[in-house]
């Protein structure tokens, strides 16, 4: 398994932002649906290393992220794209990939090979010297994405990776999504219950920083059976269901 | 996106960074650093505040080094450690800490990576304009070569100006922080200045500082250049730099436990080189031949530097260091005439030589008063200090004006001191002071020879005791001490005679005028 998590919680103040998510996950693309303030981003955050749990048993990669020469093994085979993607105006579309593929540790003389590759599954080659400041939304979001991947990830982190992409390209996105699945793990955090539906072969949906549905796509899809759940489409009317049942538990419990 | 266009190849090793990473790393930042905008703007101030002014002075090799120094760093150090900053708070601008947090290389070491991209743009424009300010003097062809420690100075001040504004960048990432470091730093170095004028040897230490109170061109002439006081300055810039740099690496984030051991004994060695070279700026004390800290002193600096000196022609030769060979004219205007009255007389200089200085004494708010011209030897010879004096061409200073003032402040030292006057030391732009009550004689022989000279008398002083219409003290051998009317009437007489008969009347009773066995009643 590339993930192990056991008992993980997260706590910013009096806030309990993830409390307790258990979450095993191996090779394949993995959503992660809830609503807003779930705490979607802060486990995310963690399994990226950027902070660590409060609490909890987290290995990813068969190594503890807590100690420093493991969490460093793990960045070497992380790609991570934040929800807030910052960038550097002045930098080039091949700069900026190339300088996190420097960051990630490539070996120098894979780098521009691999500069060049990710740029062009993300569609940027005629872009790729252009000046990131000249980029629309959606372009930087695919230059996020390119960063994220350049090293050829074994763990990818994606954070709302189609927010801003029209719809062909998010059509492209989760062709790529499905393709590095195959040999790698992408947990994909998102908002949107189709790109969940069309890239993802296990989804789970967090509520009030725990998970409260682990399964496939169809799973979720046959949670809305018998129920008077709302949405568009089937995953979505599942989605509210299982939200709906979880948070009728929660608040019998309390 | 497509995702059959590349096929995912599936190395499933662990990589190992190769050498060339870090490297690649630092091309990159070189390429893109925020520096390379401030290059225009760095190289027009040292235009203004630099060039322009050091082309406005003769060709020294002192002044020229000090300008880098002072004018230069005064400019540069604020920006650099503004952009610096602006570097600094670049990920907690951007909002790409979290990015940059989730790769594998050491925080610490990319934010050296990015800093040491900054700060090798901002020294190589620096070098840029050092070779250029040192081309063109050479060009000018002065005496000796250029003097370096001034340079490592610059350079140590430019790398500690872009650590301590990254630092401050990286830990305070702001929109206003660049502003922030660039106004403290500037302040902190007008604070040094203030903090220099008021004696606080500590202060010594202040970057900006070249040979302490000495005037740029009274150091590295006719003695090597003492670099006691740079090495303390360099050891405190580079300190500041490690402490700034090795502070960034403390945090949990910045790298392994062997990393952040690293950088806290860089943070501990830095401090402890800058507190060192604080404490051994404290020590510095002047001397003839500049500043000079004990425990860094090499003794074989106070040897003199061999020079072959450059001789004009006269009855009384001048004779100058060969750096001040294009003010020989000029020095030459000033003296010749008072020397040729001289020549020839008992104790009369034959020869006028430059000397570095005959004394130095430490003077209020920072100054430094240098000693008169000596008249020494046998034959005699005049030791001439032009240290401290406005040369022709520095600030723009007229040759005439150079000429006025050395004749009015050394024309009646010399004519004092060879008529037996008290030679009381000479405070650079004070008047002079003469006399007591016993040499009314000598007193208005010097009068009557620098009227000669100038026109009315340059010396300001009186005898005391010679007020107008009161007896002169000093007169007293023959009876009555003689009134002012008396003195002026002597002053009067003796300036009236043809120069011959001075000279010949000097040269049979110089000895005694000197004695203090003439009157005023016999001079003629």
């Amino acid at each position: 398994m590339n993930v192990e998590i056991t008992g993980l919680t997260r706590r910013f103040g009096r806030t309990q932002a993830v409390a307790g998510v258990d979450l095993q996950a191996g090779p394949g693309v993995f959503g992660l649906l809830g609503p807003n303030g779930a705490g979607k981003t802060s486990l995310l955050r963690m399994l990226a290393t950027v902070i660590p749990p409060t609490s909890g048993r987290l290995r990813l990669l068969g190594r503890d992220p807590g100690s420093y020469g493991p969490r460093r093994e793990i960045r070497r085979r992380l790609g991570y794209l934040p929800q807030n993607l910052g960038y550097y105006p002045s930098f080039t579309v091949a700069e900026f990939v190339e300088y996190f593929a420097l960051l990630k540790e490539m070996p120098a003389f894979r780098v521009p090979a691999a500069v060049a590759t990710a740029i062009e599954r993300v569609e940027l080659g005629d872009k790729a010297r252009s000046k990131l400041r000249t980029l629309s939304g959606g372009m930087l979001r695919r230059v996020g994405i390119a960063q994220a991947i350049v090293n050829e990830p074994d763990l990818l982190l994606l954070d709302e990776p189609t927010a801003g992409l029209d719809p062909q390209q998010r059509v492209s996105f989760r062709a790529v999504l499905r393709d590095l699945g195959e040999h790698a793990t992408v947990i994909v955090s998102t908002h949107l219950v189709e790109d969940v539906g069309a890239a993802c072969t296990r989804v789970a949906l967090m509520d009030a920083g725990k998970i409260v549905f682990h399964g496939t796509p169809a799973e979720m899809t046959d949670r809305a059976e018998g129920t008077d759940a709302v949405g568009d489409a089937p995953l979505e009317r599942g989605y509210s269901a299982v939200l709906a049942a979880a948070r009728s538990v929660a608040g019998a419990r309390s | 996106m497509t995702a059959a266009t590349a096929p995912v190849t599936a190395p499933r090793s662990w990589r190992v960074p190769s050498a060339a990473g870090p490297a690649r790393l630092l091309r990159v930042e070189l390429r893109r650093s925020p520096m390379l905008w401030l290059l225009p703007v760095l190289a027009a101030a040292f235009y203004v505040s630099t060039y322009h002014p050091a082309m406005d002075n003769p060709p020294f090799w002192n002044i020229r080094s000090g300008m880098l120094q002072s004018h230069t760093m005064l400019v540069f150090a604020p920006l650099l450690a503004g952009v610096g900053a602006w570097v600094g708070s670049r990920d907690g601008r951007r909002g790409l800490a979290d990015l940059v947090g989730a790769t594998a290389v050491p925080r610490w070491a990319g934010q050296l990576a990015t800093w040491a991209a900054a700060t090798i743009w901002a020294e190589a424009l620096y070098l840029g304009c050092v070779g250029v300010l040192y081309g063109v003097t050479a060009d000018e062809g002065p005496w000796g070569g250029p003097l370096w420690w001034p340079v490592a100075v610059g350079a140590a001040t430019v790398a500690a100006s872009c650590a301590v504004g990254f630092a401050a960048g990286e830990l305070l990432p702001g929109r206003f922080t660049a502003a922030l470091a660039a106004l403290v730093v500037f302040l902190a170095l007008a604070g040094g200045a203030f903090a220099i004028q008021d004696d606080a040897t500590y202060a010594q230490i202040w970057p900006l500082n070249v040979q302490g109170p000495f005037p740029s061109d009274s150091y590295g002439i006719f003695y090597p250049y003492l670099p006691d006081l740079a090495l303390a300055q360099v050891m405190f810039l580079a300190g500041l730099a490690a402490a700034a740099l090795g502070a960034l690496g403390w945090p949990a984030g910045a790298g392994g436990r062997w990393l952040r051991g690293a950088a806290a004994a860089v943070t501990v060695a830095g401090l402890a080189a800058a507190g060192t070279g604080t404490a051994l700026a404290g020590t510095a004390r002047v001397e003839a031949n500049g500043m000079v800290i004990p425990a860094l002193h090499n003794a074989a600096s106070d040897r003199p530097t061999p020079y072959t000196p450059v001789c004009g022609r006269g009855a009384v030769p001048v004779c100058l260091q060969p750096a001040y060979r294009a003010d020989l004219p000029e020095v030459t205007a000033a003296l010749g005439p008072l020397l040729s009255q001289l020549a020839g007389l008992p104790g009369a200089p034959v020869r006028v030589t430059q000397v570095a200085v005959t004394s130095v004494h430490p003077a209020p708010s920072n100054g430094i008063a240098f000693g008169p011209p000596v008249i020494r030897g046998r034959p005699a010879v005049l030791d001439l200090p032009l240290s401290g004096l406005t040369l022709p061409g520095e600030g723009n200073t007229p040759a005439a004006s150079f000429i006025s003032s050395l004749r009015q402040q050394y024309g009646p030292v010399i004519v004092n001191e060879l008529v037996g006057l008290p030679a009381d030391t000479v405070t650079i732009g004070m008047n002079p002071v003469v006399g007591n009550d016993d040499h009314a004689a000598q007193f208005a022989v010097a009068q009557a020879l620098e009227r000669g000279l100038n026109g009315p008398s340059l010396i300001r002083s009186i005898p005391p005791g010679a007020r107008a219409g009161g007896p002169v003290a000093g007169a007293s051998t023959r009876g009555a001490s003689p009134s002012s009317a008396q003195l002026q009437a002597a002053v009067n007489r003796f300036a009236a005679l043809p120069e011959g008969a001075r000279h010949a009347w000097l040269a049979t009773h110089l000895t005694a005028l000197r004695a203090g066995r003439v009157t005023l009643s016999e001079i003629p």
